[in-house]
């Protein structure tokens, strides 16, 4: 006999046991005895579209024993919300209670993504980020490119309005921390980029710290591939033309017989280069020096790039 | 057994799509499977000078894996993700060269072959009974049905005999208010409908999908920003796109909203409205695409993206109408890791076999897209990307020795379903070739969106395979580029559905 079924307070339930699919189905869990009990009950509250206090512990244990359930979660945020309280203090004192379990219950399982959904219903009940970041910022010490706790960041930025409230400080924070996490640097396009009505890149003081940032971060590590797709991206929205940047970029990709210290640069040299009056040749000699010597696993892709060029390809690869 | 905990911190879809965790604990007494593991350690890699035979078999190499290439760049700057990195090439290195084979039979070329019976009887094991502790997997069960029809599929098996076991499994999971979830009592959702249709399909049992609830209950997960919810209430991103237009396409569901939608009331009529300009919203600065506007370019959402838009209309139509071509070309070329082969789903990420589909499935979509197409008979270029490079590391570094084999996603990591599924496909994709017709009509009579039927599978050449250095015997069958499913059975559903009537 098992919690439920013992428990006078659940009497009034009868369980729906689980429909195996046959004698024989497939890829079958064999689950313990205390799980098949309580989704049975939970089959059934939701059956009979019961929301209320026991069926909120009923959804924690359930979630302690698998938090990759879905609709556990889904059904408990109905249920949270449909009972939380009578009055308004009463209710932020549920959503504060709930966001505490959630921190463990997210500390606990780094990989779980249906807690991030959760949370941003929470939060946006409750109607107040305060703590969040701090939180946030603990997952980032132990997964600095965890998606879903970067898209959760995202959705924070835009529903309290962060937009000026320390992000970009903290990107810099993190991407000086590891230049290589390209997860910081999307936020902080997004953070530049991304505010509704903004210029972004546009504006001419904006764009002239985002470009010196970025050349600032390929300085520290040209083969960080990270600093190069930023720079072209802020160069491209911002509008300035590619053959600003060829100065900076020339120290890195050797055309002239230097050193060449990053394919990435070599790669940003050849759209410079293509896009200058008469510079499709020159374009081709650095798609050639990829293909031959500085990034032959993309040997195929650097000859395409001759094509678009409408430059002769060497024939088909070897 | 599979999804253990990943040595490494490198997420893959099987957390995005699957919708699970990875398991956490395992009791050992599931890990008899892999005591071979470490048995065969025929080498030291890269011991002082090396011997003239040893430069004999360096020059024999392609040019990536040689020590010239490798040795070209140094990291100036060491971080968390440089030691990751080196950490996964140091491992890959010696079986990538041929230095260590963990006792796998080797081609004529000393790649090894494919061990064909050894994933197959590892993809058989997946549909046996788990114990307890596999819980976690209860909401991503329909996932285990396709990547074992689909990978045993992809190995030449008929898994047409599973059929009214399949049936009768996945019964419990269709909801009468339309959909499957992941299990018995669980609310529909569109990776798990997915993947159950899906694997519906591969085995012929189709017929007992309820379509015209599932009509109503795609309606309800259509937003009003043209993409669509994972479930009612769930996150909106763009798995949800790419598998709802594939469940409508294949099972033929007018592509009319239900009169019941919410996205009608923000003027939406039809499933296809606004949902080309909310794909081209995911694509970031750096050209990939995220899950959902303004997120992270990841490589399993490129595919959902331009699988979504192959579905809508011919790829040479809707990928340049929606997407900025050359910047995805460019982002999806720089994810095939130097020196491993394989490709990475985001930048400066590790390797990981299981995007040899996502990122691998991309460039036959991409190549039909592409003008000059590098399939047309006058470019000299006829292909963008690397195919001997995703095969070597595909058999040489992603094949768990041992009786009972299956496919890993990098040396360091222990086999499961999905690794074994994705890794086939990819070697599907790398192995053969798909053209689409561009001369055949987008929508049947009815209305039905066409684009995706459009698609012909080609052997590769002796030339070819020469090339790659893979056996004829070890080549696998072709896997419909926009659905990952046997072309035979994408051509069946076509004709199943044809007449669209409830």
């Amino acid at each position: 006999m098992g919690k439920y079924s013992q428990d006078p307070q659940w009497a009034d339930i009868t369980p729906l046991p689980t429909d195996e699919g046959g004698p024989n189905p497939l890829a079958a869990i064999a689950y313990s005895d205390e799980y098949a009990e309580t989704m049975s009950y939970l089959r059934a509250v939701m059956a009979a579209d019961e929301k209320s206090e026991r069926v909120l512990a009923l959804t924690e244990d359930l979630i302690d024993m698998n938090p990759a359930h879905y609709t556990v979660w889904l059904y408990r945020a109905e249920c949270l919300f449909a009972v939380g309280g009578a009055t308004e203090q009463e209710r932020q004192k549920s959503l504060r209670q709930e966001l505490e379990w959630l921190n463990d219950t997210a500390l606990d399982h780094q990989k779980n993504y249906q807690i991030w959904h959760h949370r941003m219903l929470v939060v946006d009940k409750l109607g107040s980020v305060e703590g969040e970041q701090e939180f946030v910022e603990q997952m980032f010490d132990k997964d600095a490119k965890n998606y879903h706790v970067w898209s959760y960041r995202q959705w924070m930025v835009r529903r309290f309005d962060l937009w000026e409230k320390g992000e970009l400080e903290f990107t810099e924070g993190l991407i000086g921390r590891d230049v290589r996490n390209n997860s910081a640097w999307n936020h902080r396009w997004f953070v530049v980029n991304g505010r509704e009505g903004s210029e972004g890149v546009k504006d001419k003081g904006v764009r002239t710290r985002e470009v010196e940032f970025a050349m600032q971060a390929i300085g520290r590590a040209p083969g960080n591939q990270c600093g190069w797709n930023y720079l072209r991206g802020v160069a491209r929205k911002g509008g300035m033309g590619l053959g600003e940047l060829k100065v900076f970029v020339g120290q890195f990709a050797g055309l002239e017989g230097g050193e060449v210290r990053s394919s990435h640069a070599l790669d940003l040299m050849a759209e410079i280069l293509a896009e200058e009056e008469g510079g499709r040749e020159e374009a081709g000699r650095a798609l050639d020096m990829l293909k031959e010597k500085y990034d032959p696993i993309r040997r195929n892709y650097w000859e395409y790039r001759k094509v678009m060029l409408g430059l002769p390809a060497a024939g088909a690869a070897a | 057994m599979p999804l253990t905990k990943q040595e490494d911190p490198e997420d893959t879809l099987d957390e995005l799509l699957q919708n699970k965790a990875r398991i956490e604990e395992l009791p050992s007494d599931q890990d008899d499977a892999f005591e071979d593991v470490e048995s065969d350690d025929s080498g030291i890699p890269f011991p002082g000078k090396p011997t003239k035979r040893e430069r004999r078999a360096e020059a024999d190499l392609p040019l990536w894996l040689q020590q010239g290439t490798i040795n070209l760049f140094h990291d100036e700057l060491e971080t968390t993700t440089t030691e990751a990195r080196q950490k996964a090439t140091n491992d890959c290195l010696p079986l990538l060269t041929g230095r260590r084979t963990e006792n796998l039979a080797l081609n004529s070329y000393g790649i090894p072959h494919l061990h064909r019976e050894g994933h197959a009887a590892f993809l058989h094991s997946q549909l046996d009974t788990f114990p307890a502790p596999y819980v976690a997997i209860d909401a991503s069960r329909p996932w285990f049905f396709y990547w074992t029809m689909a990978g045993l599929s992809t190995l030449g098996e008929d898994v047409s005999h599973f059929r009214d076991r399949l049936v009768e499994t996945v019964r419990p999971l269709q909801n009468a208010t339309g959909g499957f979830g992941g299990g018995h009592g669980q609310y529909s959702h569109c990776a798990g409908t997915y993947a159950t249709v899906l694997a519906l399909a591969t085995v012929g049992g189709l017929d007992m999908v309820d379509r015209k609830a599932m009509w109503h209950w795609l309606g309800t997960v259509k937003q009003a920003d043209g993409g669509f919810c994972m479930a009612i209430g769930a996150e909106e991103d763009i798995r949800g796109a790419y598998c709802a237009m594939t469940i409508i396409t294949l099972l033929n569901l007018p592509l009319e909203l239900p009169p019941d939608a919410s996205a009608r009331s923000a003027g939406l009529t039809s499933f296809t409205d606004r949902l080309g300009e909310w794909v081209g919203r995911c694509q970031t600065y750096e050209g990939g695409i995220g899950g959902a506007p303004t997120n992270e370019a990841h490589g399993a959402y490129a595919f959902c993206a331009l699988a979504c838009l192959s579905i809508i209309d011919a790829p040479h139509i809707s990928i340049p109408k929606y997407l900025d071509a050359p910047a995805l070309l460019s982002w999806l070329a720089a994810r095939q890791t130097q020196p491993e082969g394989g490709f990475q789903g985001r930048q400066e990420k590790l390797v990981d076999a299981c995007y040899s589909h996502w990122v691998g499935g991309c460039w036959d979509l991409m190549q039909a897209a592409l003008s000059p197409s590098p399939s047309a008979s006058n470019c000299e270029v006829k292909d963008v990307w690397n195919r001997a490079a995703l095969i070597r590391y595909l058999l040489t570094c992603c094949q768990q020795p041992g009786k009972k084999a299956g496919m890993r996603d990098k040396p360091s990591t222990r086999p499961d379903a999905y690794h074994t599924c994705y890794s086939l496909a990819g070697l599907s994709h790398a192995q053969n070739h798909y053209h689409y017709d561009g001369s055949a009509a987008t929508r049947s009579e009815s209305g039905r969106l066409m684009a995706a039927f459009n698609w012909t599978a080609e052997r590769a050449t002796e030339e070819e395979l020469r090339e790659w250095r893979v056996e004829r015997g070890d080549v696998v069958e072709c896997v419909h580029p926009v659905f990952v499913l046997p072309m035979g059975v994408v051509d069946g559903v076509k004709v199943q559905f044809e007449n669209g009537t409830f």
